[in-house]
């Protein structure tokens, strides 16, 4: 396995519903008999936006994008380099306590 | 449901510079007034900031003893920028037990003695923390909830301007408003970005302000005919559908059943447009037209007050100004007004029947929908 290339994401037993990792239970029902399972790290922008008006603490430019997976699972990504079209391709990858999204190369 | 609103008391939204206590103590008292200052028996108060420093600690005890209410009840809620609606809420839930005969329900925030920054860290506090940890605002999800929508639908920003255009016309025929001057939508389209697609004046202001009704038992033109709340989860990464909310369908569901009404016989609205592409949003959420109709709404102008269905009259909440708090009262109150023929300039054409009023808790997370008629439900 190429490091960087998977993510790992949790499905729940209960209702089969595959979700970001959280520290509570499954967001849909509410069971804690979950799952992680990895999948590839490669998803589509749904749609991204550039902070003008950053939180304190992160610098300008601060963008972010809603990158869906496999399965329709869904992530919210500090963008790595410039602002992604909808519908770009971009690889997740999990940064300490986030995620960042960087553009998937072309071939 | 037998209570109804006996009076409506608002201040000016807008920069003031008086404190929480005293923008509170404004409205009360207006509220008070309209009812010849009968016993209360209930004290509802609704604040997101008050728990912080320059004296807002204590605000229920302390506003209850400017207003000579020390032998009411009291109770105080907290739902972010839904936090009007909520109070209304548990106000009447509270008359319906039998328990209490006439409640006063304020909402107040003082907000523009504090930087943008505090404002915006303080905001995203209804956010979930996994997304603020990226750096998330309200602004960059609301962005990226607008951008979807405009994408899903092939809309282009015009539209959202239009929103802005329709707010600020309605907001300069209210003088509670915070914003007083019209726009054009080349004005609104060359503001500053905020988060693309969002410029300045897609957002709602950081305002001050404050907002009390008096709630009683029995009927009259203003009469509590449904509520209804709903939920959606707190993680936008964890929701079904980015382009319409939940939390807004299922209360709307829920209070149009208990109402026992349609949407058709809705005569006039209030939504919670912190952002202007939400107002598209809630059009659709709330049944006034189907997903990806909002737009020919506010491009044919059958919002405006003499339009299929006047919306936002007040100048909702990017032209009447956002006291978090006192918004989702003012929503409410502003139905009010209408329908009991107190709107002064801001009356819509035919004075209504039944309107609606909903309320929104952070990026939709905790909605509330209000409905009020003459008729005894």
């Amino acid at each position: 396995m190429i490091v960087g290339t998977t993510l790992e994401l949790v499905r729940c037993r209960s209702c089969q519903t595959r979700f970001l990792p959280t520290d509570g239970p499954c967001p849909k029902c509410g069971s804690t008999d979950c799952t992680m399972y990895t999948t590839s790290a490669v998803g589509k922008v749904l749609a991204a936006t550039e902070l003008h008006y950053p939180a304190t603490g992160w610098h300008s430019p601060h963008r972010l994008a809603l990158v869906e997976l496999a399965d329709a699972v869904r992530v919210l990504a500090i963008v790595d380099g410039t602002l992604p079209v909808s519908g770009a391709l971009v690889e997740v990858r999990l940064d300490g306590p986030v995620y960042r999204a960087t553009p998937e190369p072309v071939g | 449901m037998t209570t109804h609103i006996a009076s409506v008391g608002m201040g000016r939204f807008g920069k003031r510079p008086e404190g929480l206590i005293d923008l509170a103590a404004e409205a009360a008292n207006l509220a008070l007034e309209g009812i010849g200052r009968k016993p209360i028996d209930l004290l509802m108060v609704g604040s997101m900031f008050a728990q912080g420093p320059q004296g807002r600690e204590a605000l229920l005890p302390r506003l209850a003893g400017r207003l000579g209410l020390e032998s009411a009840s009291g109770l105080r809620v907290d739902s972010s920028s839904g936090t009007g609606g909520m109070a209304f809420h548990a106000a009447v839930l509270a008359l319906e037990t039998g328990r209490f005969d006439r409640a006063l329900v304020v909402a107040a925030e003082k907000m523009t003695d504090r930087s943008t920054a505090e404002i915006t860290r303080d905001l995203a506090a209804s956010l979930h923390m996994s997304e603020v940890a990226a750096g998330a605002t309200m602004p960059a999800l609301a962005a990226i909830i607008s951008r979807r929508y405009l994408d899903r639908y092939g809309l282009s920003t015009d539209v959202c301007d239009l929103v802005t255009v329709h707010a600020r016309k309605m907001a300069v025929a209210n003088p509670n408003a915070h914003f007083q001057k019209a726009v054009t939508p080349h004005e609104v389209a060359s503001s500053r970005a905020v988060a693309l697609p969002l410029r300045l004046l897609h957002c709602s202001a950081i305002s001050d302000g404050a907002t009390a009704l008096v709630l009683e038992k029995g009927t009259g033109p203003a009469t509590v005919l449904g509520l209804g709340q709903g939920f959606d989860a707190l993680r936008i990464v964890d929701r079904e559908e980015l382009t319409s909310f939940a939390a807004t369908r299922i209360a709307a569901r829920r209070a149009y059943e208990e109402a026992r009404l349609t949407r058709k016989e809705i005569e006039v609205v209030e939504f919670h447009d912190a952002f202007a592409p939400f107002a598209l949003i809630h059009m659709e959420d709330l049944g006034i037209c189907g997903p990806g109709e909002a737009s020919q709404w506010f491009e044919k102008g059958w919002v405006a007050p003499d339009g299929r269905l006047p919306v936002n009259p007040s100048g909702g909440v990017i032209g009447r100004g956002h006291p978090v708090a006192a918004s989702g009262l003012a929503e409410v109150g502003e139905v009010a007004l209408q329908l009991r023929g107190e709107a002064g300039a801001h009356a819509v054409a035919r004075r209504p029947k039944v309107g609606l009023a909903h309320a929104m808790s952070g990026i939709a997370s905790h909605n509330f929908v209000t409905i009020l008629g003459t008729r005894a439900a």
